[in-house]
């Protein structure tokens, strides 16, 4: 759209010579310079036949262009659904295997009079319960989707963010001390109060937190801190002495399915809906990590409301 | 002063639920306990609350349970989790089925009563919202 409105501005300019040469032919005609005025009428129709050519050439490679633009947007948004897609039926068929898996037990212990064998209750109950715990894992896999699709609108109040990092921090410091994980606190006491959605950044900061101390695993620190870079924008960084992440992997954390942890201890959706969330409320996310030093996760949101309310 | 809005709380500790009850009571806030996550549910059928302050652990139905049920019922009502033990894991699934907060036990009656306003305030702002958005 933008390529195409500059260039209909500049297509009425080349005109001008077509005009000029024109203007100059009626002109000569008056003064009765037949000859000379015949030349200029040659030279404005010749000059009008070159003008709209070019443009022509100019719109078509334009629209060309344009077109291929499209095609290329289209063809990134097809690979990101492909991945998507491979990710959800990837985390959708372990349990579906391991389901079929158990219920191919279950007919087995049901047929003849192997019911009859000892322990045979126990391994039918013990695969019902396997059963179960898979539904509800898949259960849990397609309300995360249903609530990255739904995109809660956030809903924006004045927030302490020391206070609210500081209450997460506690949560999280109880069961990190058992591993040896220490916090380490660097609040800026004169934070300005912030618009926000504060459980929406509650969610945020407890992930990070829970996926530092992950890891970290044992004995290490977690440190956070809070400043402000500038008048209108406040900064959070949260740093840890885990395992780091390696550079070809750092630029695909906050896709969704991607996950380092082993299968089934994470669903790869944590930090994906974090950073919607935070684009959500109007900031940015990024990470820097270094293998085997750890990673700091930086937040940047906005002092003032996203949607300039309150 | 504030008996504009009711809060619920929710614990299987009778003798905590009695003080704290009694405690906002005394600061003017229309509370009420109640002993499980099953019954909690039930009185919502019958009787209106703002906003729920909600154990993590009880016996029979656990507060995770419990929230996402809540949250079904009645996705404006705010709530409060409630953790003696801080577990993170449950942290972080609380947060996702869309609780307003954490707190750590013992929290103090200031700290509590604080978050109580905070969530009041939230879902008075949702009410606005959806029935602007109604409107419109």
């Amino acid at each position: 759209m933008v390529h195409k409105c500059g260039f209909r501005a500049l297509s009425q300019f080349p005109h001008a010579a077509t005009l000029l040469c024109g203007g100059l032919a009626v002109v000569l005609a008056l003064l009765g310079e037949v000859v000379l005025a015949a030349f200029a009428l040659m030279a404005a129709g010749v000059s009008f036949l070159v003008v709209r050519h070019l443009i022509g050439l100019v719109v078509k490679a334009n629209e060309q262009k344009y077109r291929l633009d499209q095609q290329l947007i289209q063809s990134q948004k097809l690979a990101a659904i492909g991945e998507l897609s491979s990710g959800i039926a990837h985390e959708i068929n372990n349990p579906l295997a391991i389901m079929g898996q158990e219920t191919e037990w279950i007919k087995h212990l049901l047929k003849g009079d192997n019911l009859q064998a000892p322990g045979a209750t126990d391994e039918l109950r013990d695969s019902l319960r396997e059963i179960v715990s898979q539904v509800e894992r898949c259960k849990e896999i397609t309300h995360k989707l249903l609530d990255f699709a739904r995109k809660k609108e956030p809903l924006i109040q004045a927030a302490d963010v020391n206070r609210l990092v500081e209450d997460m921090a506690r949560l999280v410091e109880k069961e990190a001390a058992q591993n040896n994980i220490k916090l380490i606190r660097g609040y800026d006491k004169n934070l300005p109060r912030v618009s926000t959605d504060p459980p929406l950044l509650r969610q945020v900061v407890l992930n990070i937190l829970n996926n530092a101390a992950y890891a970290i695993g044992r004995d290490g620190t977690i440190t956070i801190a809070t400043r402000q870079p500038t008048a209108d924008s406040i900064e959070l960084t949260f740093s840890d002495t885990g395992c780091g992440i390696p550079k070809e992997q750092l630029d695909k954390i906050f896709d969704p399915f991607f996950s380092t942890k082993p299968p089934g201890k994470g669903t790869g959706l944590g930090l994906s809906i974090s950073h919607s969330i935070i684009v959500k409320l109007g900031g940015r996310i990024t990470a820097a990590s270094e293998v085997g030093k750890g990673t700091t996760f930086t937040i940047h949101l906005p002092v003032a409301s996203p949607n300039g309310e309150d | 002063m504030t008996k504009d809005f009711r809060v619920l709380i929710v614990d299987d500790e009778l003798d905590f639920l009695e003080t704290i009850v009694k405690r906002l009571n005394r600061r003017k806030i229309d509370a009420k306990g109640i002993d499980s996550g099953l019954k909690a549910l039930e009185l919502l059928e019958r009787e209106h609350f703002d906003v729920v302050i909600l154990d993590v652990r009880m016996p029979g139905m656990d507060g995770i349970e419990t929230l996402k049920e809540m949250k079904r019922k009645r996705p404006l009502m705010e709530v409060i989790m409630l953790t003696g033990h801080g577990s993170v894991e449950s942290g972080v699934q609380g947060m996702q089925y869309g609780a307003f907060d954490y707190v750590m036990k013992p929290a103090s009656i200031d700290e509590l009563l604080e978050k109580i306003h905070e969530a009041y305030a939230r879902k008075v702002l949702h009410e606005k919202k959806v029935l602007d958005s109604k409107l419109s």
